[in-house]
């Protein structure tokens, strides 16, 4: 990055350097461009690599894995598959339709690469294709940003802007190779319908807004995010009606948009009439209305031409707005729109999902941003756009309202989830590069004006492309006067340097700090873990892996598998099983069904486990090596959930000790030692002994000696536990397993009472005919 | 009583009812005064909660309707101190919330005579506060009708709060009386906004024939800028989990900024805030010192003194930033 970084203002002065020749001055141009955007793209690839290099290619996480599932459902039997394929392997007993509940872009996107790369006999594995996807497209994400940034300001702040969102942690957190989600895919998509919709209002062409309705599409097809496009072109185009810079461009461009994208956007199953019923998408709807009744009114100013008309005019559009939002209302009211879904509330009443849904408030993605994640994620940048932001407003035209919007609404849908930290991280980078190529570029230019003279003033603005076109015909008039003091016009070497080589360093403090992020935040697969010695050797933590392959290999195929909703993906895509809840979440009350089953006692779980077939329960524990994410820690969640669902028979109070804290050892409420999940996470644990200064049971993540030492299972038997306990799985027995005591086969016998035939002389069957009487003494008549 | 049973037929008999009833009578009479003092205990709190949903205790009231053993009724009582010396912040919050639970409580169908809401301040029943060993308010207790309360009739505002919701939830839970928590609608948001708009419709209206303002630009730029660092100081985050201003602690420092990078504290997002917009500003300054045409010497100063306070603010939020990171490895300028 700093490499790049540095090249860029090389491109500048060379810019103007080779003014005398125009044709060599283009080739160098393009050339830099070219060279710069490579290795911005190859910067970007790399620096998500850690994970890789570091353990291996595989995909990471959670939700990725179902993605990865799908995707390999969708190579090995075909696209219409895919999309009626019934899952009846998750959700058990209900299953889920998943052809109509994910959004496919991901999946079709791997597989149309790997359609391509077979049919050019490359063998790869969708695998591979998987891991490297996020990666791949965040180099065709700095392209989509150095064409926004180039229509917006300047094609050096472009290039900058290239740069920057090609390290930015903002984005990499959710684009390193194995993050096979969404987001990784779903970015480069708004970037590229942005930049498409700026070149549809610039031009005004059907063209263009085809595009823009195209790549939507794309959008639409691949992240639930595209909802942010929906309201943010309207808004675009609404202000610009209030700022009463209605023209024809914008006309068509948008009504081409829209209507394209609306029919495009409702042939994604998921989607489906969301875009004309709910009230997520009715502000472009209104814009519509609102963008032809001005149209119209403009059509009759034109016709009649009268000043009278002019109020005419403005009170035909406030009735016009009045009535659009009046519909909106009243169709919402008539429940023909449905409201704003929970999700989306929650961003404008803040308070709403913490009281209201406790399984969205329960996500750590969902929870609102300290300054601290925001310098974590932009660092420098953070500080800079401002002044981005500052010079695109003072320099405002149509596009540039754009892109203020952007910021704004970025900036405050960021600042309530740290989740949407994504869609602020591009207009973040495009602002600050347009703060830094103006400072960089009046720096590193007066350079050239002091050595050169005054001819190359005048190339500087046609440079910039009429972007300040009103200041630089000023500064030439001026210009012109101060000619005769021309030596010292400038801010003199000195200064200049100065400031370049600190900016310089800034610039390149963001560099470390994002390999310093990427390496240490964001590139931890979390299903294989690593610890360090410390003589610096590393050790690998393989146990999910080997649990999941155990579970492959030694259950049934048909095998239930319960287990709270956060490894519902992995046993899925790794385990090949059946589960009872997965990360989808769509079934609330199913989900504070598994949760009352934790954290019930153990025969009360029995009988829910008996009612959902489970076969295996799977607990993730991680006392022994000190894992805090473990089943227990999240266990309050579970009782929660389960409280929300069941408020009779779950408590949350009863789960805490006495002084209201919540405990695993000793001072631990009963409810709390007798619950099952708190069974199947320290069953024999109690007498184990880590090591020699602690006692046995001793729990290294929670600093505790376990409450119960002595675990007994009546219902449930320890079917296998993982290397270094991580995973613990337990078979669920059968009804006939605990009701008596078990006997080998080979010792079963019958204890019976002395023998005591029943047969007596009536009943004695058969008799021989004709027996011959034998009488002693006496011979055998022959008859 | 036995009156009705009394016949006179025979002395003895007479004599033995007569003793049996004079017993009776004197059981009785100590009974009736025990319920007269229920009723009349009873009427009492009546014609008080009727006056006012939350009834205030004083020490002698407390003992005389909270503390006499037969009741019929049960009582939540939040023991508190109000008055300003006392300096309890959340008293008063508590006292809101609980009144708010005492109200809907009222105001509902499942309205019985068996529970009341009462208030004791610290100020007027210091003995009572000792007797029960409290030396933290608020705290809210449940007095069941038949026999002590128990652990469980102490509320836990450490753990669930003191939320009318969180209050409604632990009584129902003791009482098995669900109270539907009715809050009367906040109207001082809304009149504020009508008020906002009045006045800008107003200013508007007033100006009519001088409109330019709302083009100007600088204004709208400082309200992005000013809307753009309230944001990213993490302003929302403070909203939702409302931290406290600054941390005192136990040595009597004052800790500006909090340790663990999962928090904040309210003045350090106004530092946070303020180091943001003036590196902003040192940053515009370098720009403007050289797209500027003023006097050279005021650009270069103008320059220079951009550069400094981008690039200390810069160092300062950075070095913050590392405080709070453990094992973060980088700095500029300063530690």
């Amino acid at each position: 990055m700093a490499a790049t970084s540095v090249a860029k203002p090389a491109s500048k002065s060379n810019k103007t350097k080779s003014k005398a020749t125009l044709l060599n001055a283009l080739g160098y141009k393009s050339l830099l461009t070219f060279t710069i955007l490579a290795l911005a793209c190859i910067a970007g690839f790399a620096s998500r690599l850690f994970a890789v290099i570091r353990f291996e290619s595989i995909i990471h996480e959670f939700d990725p894995w179902f993605n990865y599932r799908a995707t390999a459902y969708m190579v090995q039997h075909n696209f219409y598959n895919f999309l009626n394929w019934f899952d009846d392997r998750a959700w058990y007993p209900l299953g889920r339709i998943v052809g109509g509940t994910v959004y496919p872009g991901l999946m079709i996107t791997s597989g149309t690469i790997h359609y391509i790369l077979h049919a050019l006999n490359i063998p790869v594995h969708i695998r591979d294709i998987c891991v490297f996807l996020a990666p791949f497209f965040s180099g065709l994400t700095a392209l989509a940003t150095y064409f926004l940034t180039k229509e917006l300001w300047s094609s050096g702040a472009g290039l900058l802007a290239a740069c920057f969102i090609a390290i930015v942690p903002g984005y990499i957190s959710r684009s390193v190779a194995g993050s096979y989600d969404n987001e990784g895919i779903a970015i480069f998509a708004l970037m590229f319908t942005y930049y498409l919709w700026v070149k549809s209002v610039k031009t005004g062409s059907v063209y263009w807004a085809t595009w823009t309705a195209l790549s939507y599409f794309y959008m639409v097809s691949a992240w639930g995010g595209y909802v942010f496009i929906i309201n943010l072109i309207p808004l675009h185009v609404f202000v610009l009606l209030l700022m009463g810079r209605f023209s024809n461009r914008i006309y068509t461009a948008y009504t081409t948009f829209f209507i394209l994208g609306l029919v495009l956007s409702m042939q994604i199953p998921f989607v489906g009439f969301q875009p004309v019923r709910t009230s997520e998408h009715m502000a472009s709807l209104g814009v519509f209305a609102l963008l032809n009744a001005v149209a119209v009114l403009r059509y009759l100013q034109s016709k009649l031409s009268s000043t009278e008309i002019k109020y005419v005019f403005t009170i035909g559009v406030l009735i016009a707005g009045a009535a659009v939002f009046c519909v909106v209302v009243l169709l919402t009211y008539a429940g023909v729109i449905a409201p704003w879904s929970g999700r989306f509330y929650s961003l404008w009443d803040t308070g709403y999902a913490k009281i209201h849904i406790p399984i969205i408030a329960s996500v750590s993605e969902h929870q609102p941003t300290t300054w601290f994640s925001f310098f974590f994620d932009l660092h420098i940048l953070v500080i800079t756009f401002p002044v981005g932001l500052w010079y695109t407003i003072k320099n405002i035209n149509d596009e540039r309202v754009f892109i203020v919007l952007y910021a704004v609404s970025a900036v405050y849908f960021a600042g309530v989830m740290v989740r949407l930290m994504l869609t602020l991280t591009p207009v973040v980078c495009i602002l600050s590069a347009v703060a830094f190529s103006r400072l960089l570029e009046l720096y590193l230019k007066e350079d050239e004006s002091a050595s050169k003279g005054g001819e190359t003033s005048d190339n500087d603005e046609n440079d910039e492309k009429g972007m300040y076109d009103k200041a630089g015909k000023l500064k030439k008039m001026k210009h012109e006067q101060l000619k005769e003091n021309e030596a010292d016009q400038g801010l003199g070497i000195n200064v200049r340097s100065f400031v370049v080589v600190a900016v310089m360093m800034m610039l390149m403090m963001f560099a470390v700090h994002c390999t310093w992020v990427t390496s240490n935040a964001y590139s931890s697969p979390s299903i294989v873990l690593a610890s360090y010695g410390q003589d610096g050797s590393r050790q690998i933590i393989d146990d999910f892996r080997e649990a999941y392959y155990w579970l492959w290999q030694n259950t049934r195929d048909d095998a239930r598998i319960m287990s709270w909703w956060d490894y519902g993906y992995q046993i899925a895509g790794m385990g090949n099983r059946t589960t009872l809840v997965d990360n989808n979440t769509w079934n609330n009350s199913h989900i504070a069904l598994v949760g009352k089953a934790m954290s019930s006692n153990e025969s009360e779980a029995y009988k829910i486990m008996t009612n959902l077939d489970v076969d295996y329960v799977l607990v993730i524990f991680g006392g022994v090596i000190g894992y805090s994410g473990d089943d227990i820690n999240k266990f309050l969640w579970m009782v929660r959930i389960a409280e929300g669902e069941h408020p009779k028979d779950i408590q949350e109070s009863n789960y805490f000790s006495e002084r209201g804290e919540f405990r695993v050892d000793s001072e631990a409420s009963q409810t709390m030692l007798n619950c099952l999940m708190y069974k199947l996470s320290y069953y024999r644990f109690g007498d184990m002994k880590l090591d020699f200064r602690n006692p046995a049971g001793f729990d290294r993540t929670r600093n505790a000696v376990i409450g119960q030492r002595s675990i007994d299972l009546t219902y449930l038997e320890e079917a296998y536990t993982s290397e270094h306990w991580l995973v613990r799985i337990y078979r669920v027995k059968k009804p006939h397993e605990f009701n008596r005591p078990k006997i080998d086969k080979a010792e079963r016998r019958f204890i019976s009472k002395s023998f005591v035939s029943k047969k007596t002389a009536k009943k004695k069957k058969g008799s021989i005919k004709n027996k011959p009487v034998v009488i002693r003494g006496q011979r055998l008549s022959d008859q | 009583m036995l009156f009705t049973t009394f016949k006179p037929s025979a002395l003895g008999l007479t004599l033995f009812f007569l003793l049996l009833t004079i017993a009776n009578v004197s059981e009785g009479q100590k009974k009736k005064q025990d319920a007269s003092g229920l009723n009349d205990r009873y009427q009492q709190i009546m014609d008080m909660s009727s006056k006012r949903t939350v009834i205030k205790l004083n020490a002698n009231r407390y003992r005389e309707l909270v503390r006499t053993s037969p009741r019929n009724y049960s009582v939540v009582v939040m023991f508190t101190a109000l008055s300003p010396k006392r300096q309890c912040a959340i008293c008063k919050h508590a006292l809101d919330e609980y009144t708010i639970v005492a109200n809907s409580f009222r105001y509902q169908q499942m309205f019985t005579n068996q529970l009341f809401f009462a208030l004791v301040d610290f100020d007027e029943a210091q003995d009572v506060f000792q007797q029960l060993k409290l030396n933290t308010a608020p705290v809210i207790m449940h007095f069941p009708a038949k026999g002590k309360p128990k652990k469980t009739d102490t509320m836990d505002i450490q753990r669930v709060g003191f939320a009318a919701e969180a209050v409604a939830r632990w009584v129902g839970e003791q009482t098995e009386i669900q109270i539907r928590v009715l809050r009367p609608p906040n109207y001082s948001a809304t009149i504020a906004l009508v008020a906002l708009f009045t006045v800008i419709g107003g200013l508007l209206y007033l100006r009519r024939n001088n409109l330019e303002f709302l083009y100007n630009k600088t204004m709208w730029a400082v309200m992005s800028l000013f809307f753009v660092f309230t944001m990213t100081s993490g302003q929302m985050w403070n909203h939702i989990r409302g931290p406290p201003f600054v941390h005192r602690t136990n040595a009597g420092n004052i800790a500006y900024v909090h340790g663990s990078s999962q928090g904040q504290f309210v003045l350090e997002t106004y530092i946070v805030m303020g180091i943001t917009a003036v590196t902003v500003l040192g940053m515009i300054l370098i720009i403007e010192a050289a797209s500027g045409k003023g006097d050279i010497r005021k650009r270069r100063i103008m320059s220079i003194v951009g550069l400094g306070l981008m690039a200390f603010f810069f160092s300062l939020i950075l070095s913050i930033f590392r405080s709070k990171a453990g094992g973060y490895p980088y700095s500029f300028l300063l530690k």
